[in-house]
């Protein structure tokens, strides 16, 4: 791949021990993601890295395991294993073990020159990065619980795409997208977003955080909402789905069931249908400022409450369509393929007599 | 969820807390003169998780402790003027002067003993589940046990038998990173307790100590699930220790400033006052006058534990056995 | 003629009958039932000797198998029984004790005292004793005197199956914790034992055998060995006195001090290891509260201060048999 080592790449990987162990694995049967498997993610996706001539990783470090995993597991490759693997680093920077952790790391791996970074986590894990991240493109990978944002997706490959991007082997601007969000402003300051899905609930307390019941709940705002969605965008998503590319998003005000209103039996979280009620479903537009109708409680910012407000409290939830650049892996890997990022040809005439059922050879890209 | 709270849970969840910290702040005064003996350890920091945990539970419902327990005693309903008098070695102790600090117990109270094993406690729990269980009373039983505790073999064994027998328990892990005085980080090599829970089969959480209504939500539906027959979960608390292991404890190993950073970031009463107030769900003076109604009454236990008298020699021979 | 019962099946008889009689009576141990989650029979061992058997068909789920999991499963009996329960667990092998002895000795033993006379534990801890097996030293010892050490235990030895019925019915039915020791060697004694359930009270020793000359003093298995020595001494002329305590604690000290009041000589038998064991414990009792009466040293017939061997051999030459006592007693009537 021509150019890649002129200019060093930097991917950066974030992966928090902390994330995923909320209250959903008691009452909805939720995944428990062990650090081990997030370790093991982690490596594939470096050696994906490396495939796609990437020189440098970086992560965020951690007491969870997750670092001291990756650190063994490297050694060992390069014992067994003559294949590279980027040079990796570990941010400088306190732990506090929280999910404040990903925030901070976001930032300083832009600073030590990433171009990518590789997320894994849910949704939850994904809005904290996005607060931060600014144009620097993600690749998601999901390791969380109600998981619309991110991708389900093998790490070897999210790695070899991470790596195909930040050499500049394929171009960012052909396989970026850019994505919805929410912007919730408080007393006329804005203090947080989500990517996926806002709730409003009447619950003054931010408690356990996750939300397993419906008869809380108030309005619900979406970016996008698969008829296919796990979570909460799952109830508009059952009455009117909206794709990520469409230019608005959703608000719906809610009710507990009463026999007259409109009813979805919505998969809220995984293994957890519950009925709930909407009353009104609008259109929401890039721009346009929504205040809130609930005047005391608690809004959740991709499933899980984060901001507890009272009846003293201005809020106010807006769509944008300037969140975070995610790189679509599969295309990526299209545009690889294409140009046979991850093919050699030693003789490129019997390559082409090689593809005798293919009635058009592309272009090989020139070595 | 939380709004299940009417005013007076709230009220009560704010008297059991405050009591707590009263108690140990008090003991931990009154230690320092030297009138209190043995090993004392006191529970200050970790409030919202015994009253975020004991509110869910009735007198049928168990408890084990741990030697780090009068919080969980307070919690459960245990007198605090016969806590105090068995914190001096008294006759009128809850104990009679024979268990002190680390073995306060209410078995009317369903308070099954503090104690000075650690780990010791997920086993009785586990057979007062059983218990339970074959009454059919739909009672729980709730194993308290520190991050120390979490790596006991007892702690392993309870996890995997409880899992085996289907028993009603809720393993109340307090996470308050330290294990006498060393840190979790050294001693539990998963980020989580709550991870340990996957290798039984069970469900493994992990909430935020320090927030009475997250450990109350959490607490809520694994005793819930626990009653209907659902089986065991572990939930991990992550708090956070004001004193040191034992009362003596120079607390070197701790960071510069720590406790006291803690007091100010981390402390559950303060956490609890700023959400019931600013939600007006409580008001500061309803609080206040708590505060000084919990003053009061500790002043009264003190007082009294002084004033009681001591074990007879006769009492050395007694209560060994039922009979012999 | 009375009805004959083996060692083995007069222990199965009390506890059913007093899981008949009392709901509350529940049985836990490894292989209790034998058989749960494997794909042949339950009930397929009753006990790895078999000692349970025949209990979950008559009872179900009050007979449960336990994992491999000493601590969890004898906390949990005695967690069970501080909640009302009547929990009899089997501890396989007392060698086994060393899992699990917390429990035992900082739990059970001790919540009455600290807890101020407010916490009940009617627990009974089964659990197999002794040597004769060729089990080597990790399933032959005589851990009994370890537990008469602890304060707040009762440590129960039968001698044989009226002993071991009587004496069970009388562990469970009792409220403070129990220990009961059986000697394996002994599991198809036979003897006869009645149908009806009795309760034979803690803390009374039976004089299995009147004598005037010496007194020998035995627990469990060492009885037997101690009354066949007895015989043959007689038929040499020499009147043996054989004390059964049955109990070691509660300890019966009148009758022992009573009998070497009227012999003036002791023999202690005892299968436990001779340091601190019951022969020493004994010994010490009667130096100090009958010492007067003594026309003898006080002879101590024990294993030797080792673990118990796997040759056969050496395992007989381990274990106290009729032949050393007999000789103790010739070396003190002279």
């Amino acid at each position: 791949m021509e150019g890649t080592c002129e200019r060093e790449s930097v991917v950066g990987i974030l992966a928090n021990p902390e994330s995923g162990r909320d209250i959903r694995r008691l009452v909805a049967n939720a995944t428990v993601f062990q650090v081990a498997e997030k370790s093991n993610m982690v490596m594939r996706v470096l050696l994906g890295l490396a495939a796609a001539g990437v020189s440098r990783a970086v992560m965020m470090p951690d007491k969870g395991g997750i670092a001291a995993r990756v650190i063994q597991a490297c050694d060992l490759h390069r014992t067994v294993s003559s294949r590279p693997l980027p040079e990796l680093t570990f941010i400088d920077m306190p732990i506090q073990c929280s999910s404040q952790d990903s925030l901070q790391a976001t930032r300083l791996m832009q600073d030590m020159g990433a171009t990518v970074l590789v997320v894994l986590g849910g949704d939850g894990t994904h809005r904290l990065v996005a607060k931060v991240c600014g144009q620097t493109p993600l690749v998601t990978l999901s390791t969380g619980t109600n998981n619309c944002f991110p991708e389900f997706r093998e790490a070897t490959i999210a790695g070899m795409a991470a790596g195909l991007v930040a050499t500049g082997a394929v171009l960012k601007r052909e396989v970026c997208r850019t994505n919805k969000a929410l912007l919730v402003e408080m007393n006329g300051h804005p203090i947080d977003l989500a990517l996926v899905d806002l709730c409003v609930t009447d619950d003054p307390c931010i408690g356990a955080r996750a939300l397993w019941t419906t008869q809380n709940l108030k309005e619900l705002f979406v970016t996008f909402a698969g008829a296919d969605a796990i979570g909460l965008s799952a109830i508009a998503g059952q009455l009117y789905p909206v794709d990520r590319s469409e230019a608005y998003g959703l608000h719906l005000t809610l009710a507990p069931p009463d026999g007259l209103l409109t009813e979805v039996m919505a998969p809220i979280a995984p293994g957890l249908l519950l009925p709930v009620a909407v009353s009104a479903i609008e259109q929401i537009r890039p721009g346009k400022t929504i205040a809130l109708a609930t005047t005391t409680g608690t809004i959740a910012l991709d499933g899980e409450r984060e901001i507890s407000f009272g009846s003293s409290d201005r809020l106010q939830v807006s769509l944008t369509m300037e969140g975070p650049l995610t790189i679509d892996v599969g295309a990526v890997m299209a545009e690889a393929a294409k140009y046979g990022c991850f093919a050699h040809h030693y003789c490129p005439a019997l390559a082409t007599l090689m593809l005798r059922e293919v009635p058009a050879p592309a272009p090989f890209h020139t070595k | 969820m939380a709004t299940q709270l009417d005013k007076t849970n709230l009220l009560n969840a704010y008297r059991t807390m405050k009591q707590i910290r009263e108690f140990e702040e008090r003991v931990h005064v009154e230690f320092a003169t030297g009138d209190i003996p043995g090993f004392v350890h006191l529970y200050a920091g970790e409030e919202a998780v015994a009253t975020g945990v004991c509110m869910h539970l009735n007198q049928r419902d168990k408890i084990a402790s741990t030697h780090r327990g009068h919080g969980h005693c307070i919690a459960k309903g245990v007198d605090i003027d016969a806590m105090m008098a068995e914190i001096y070695g008294k006759r009128t102790g809850s104990c009679g002067g024979k268990g002190g600090s680390m073995h306060i117990a209410d078995i009317s109270k369903g308070m099954m003993g503090a104690n000075g094993i650690v780990g010791a406690g997920p086993p009785l729990i586990c057979g007062a589940a059983l218990a339970a269980k074959f009454k059919g009373d739909q009672g729980v039983g709730v194993a308290f046990f520190g991050d120390g505790a979490s790596n006991q073999g007892t702690t392993f064994e309870s996890l995997n038998l409880s899992m085996v027998w289907k028993l009603p328990v809720l393993f109340g892990a307090e996470n308050n990173g330290y294990a006498e005085s060393t840190g979790v980080k050294f001693n539990v090599p998963t980020a989580n307790i709550s991870d340990r829970a996957a290798g039984f089969g069970m469900p493994g959480i992990t909430v935020d100590g320090n927030d009475f209504f997250a450990v109350y939500e959490a607490a809520g539906e694994a005793i819930k699930r626990a009653r209907a027959g659902g089986g065991p979960t572990l939930l991990e608390c992550k708090t956070n220790r004001f004193f040191g292991h034992f009362e003596g404890d120079a607390m070197t190993y701790r960071a510069k400033g720590e406790v006291k950073d803690l007091r100010e970031r981390c402390d559950a009463l303060k956490i609890f006052s700023t959400q019931v107030t600013s939600r007006g769900l409580l008001s500061q003076e309803e609080m206040t006058t708590i505060d000084s109604e919990v003053k009061a009454a500790i002043d009264k236990a003190v007082a009294l534990a002084k004033a009681a008298p001591n074990p007879t020699a006769a009492d050395l021979l007694t209560d060994v056995y039922i009979a012999y | 003629m009375a009805r004959k019962l083996s060692f083995k099946d007069a222990i199965n008889e009390a506890i059913a009958q007093e899981m008949e009689r009392d709901q509350s009576v529940i049985v836990m141990g490894e292989d209790n039932v034998g058989g749960a989650g494997s794909p042949g029979e339950m009930d397929a061992w009753g006990g790895v000797l078999g000692v349970t058997k025949g209990l979950y068909p008559k009872f179900g789920e009050r007979v449960m198998d336990t994992p491999i999991s000493e601590s969890a499963f004898i906390g949990a009996a005695i967690g069970a029984a501080s909640c009302g329960m009547r929990p009899i667990a089997e501890l396989m092998f007392v060698d086994f004790m060393g899992v699990c002895f917390d429990q035992i000795y900082n739990q059970a033993a001790k919540f009455r005292y600290m807890f101020g006379g407010k916490a009940e534990t009617p627990v009974v801890i089964r659990t197999m004793i002794g040597g004769g097996f060729r089990a080597a030293a990790q399933h032959s010892q005589c851990l009994y005197p370890i537990f008469t050490h602890i304060p707040g235990l009762k440590c129960v030895i039968p001698s044989g199956p009226y002993e071991a019925k009587g004496l069970l019915i009388q562990a469970i039915r009792d409220n403070d914790p129990v220990i009961f020791f059986e000697h394996k060697a002994m599991y198809a004694l036979k003897a006869e034992v009645p149908e009806e359930p009795y309760a034979l009270p803690f803390g009374e020793a039976k004089l299995l055998r009147s004598g005037e000359q010496v007194t020998i003093v035995a627990f469990g298995l060492m009885v037997q060995r101690a009354l066949q020595a007895a015989e043959a001494l007689a038929n040499n002329g020499i009147d043996c006195e054989v004390v059964d305590p049955r109990t070691t604690s509660p300890l019966d000290e009148t009758t022992i001090l009573q009998s070497v009041a009227k012999t003036g000589r002791l023999v202690v038998v005892d299968e436990a290891y001779p340091r601190c064991g019951m022969a020493a414990d004994i010994s010490a009792l009667v130096a100090q509260k009958g010492f007067e009466s003594l026309q003898a040293p006080v002879i101590m017939v024990t294993p030797p201060h080792v673990p118990p061997p796997f040759n056969g051999a050496l395992e007989d030459l381990y274990m106290p048999d009729s032949a050393r006592i007999e000789a103790a007693v010739q070396s003190i009537v002279k």
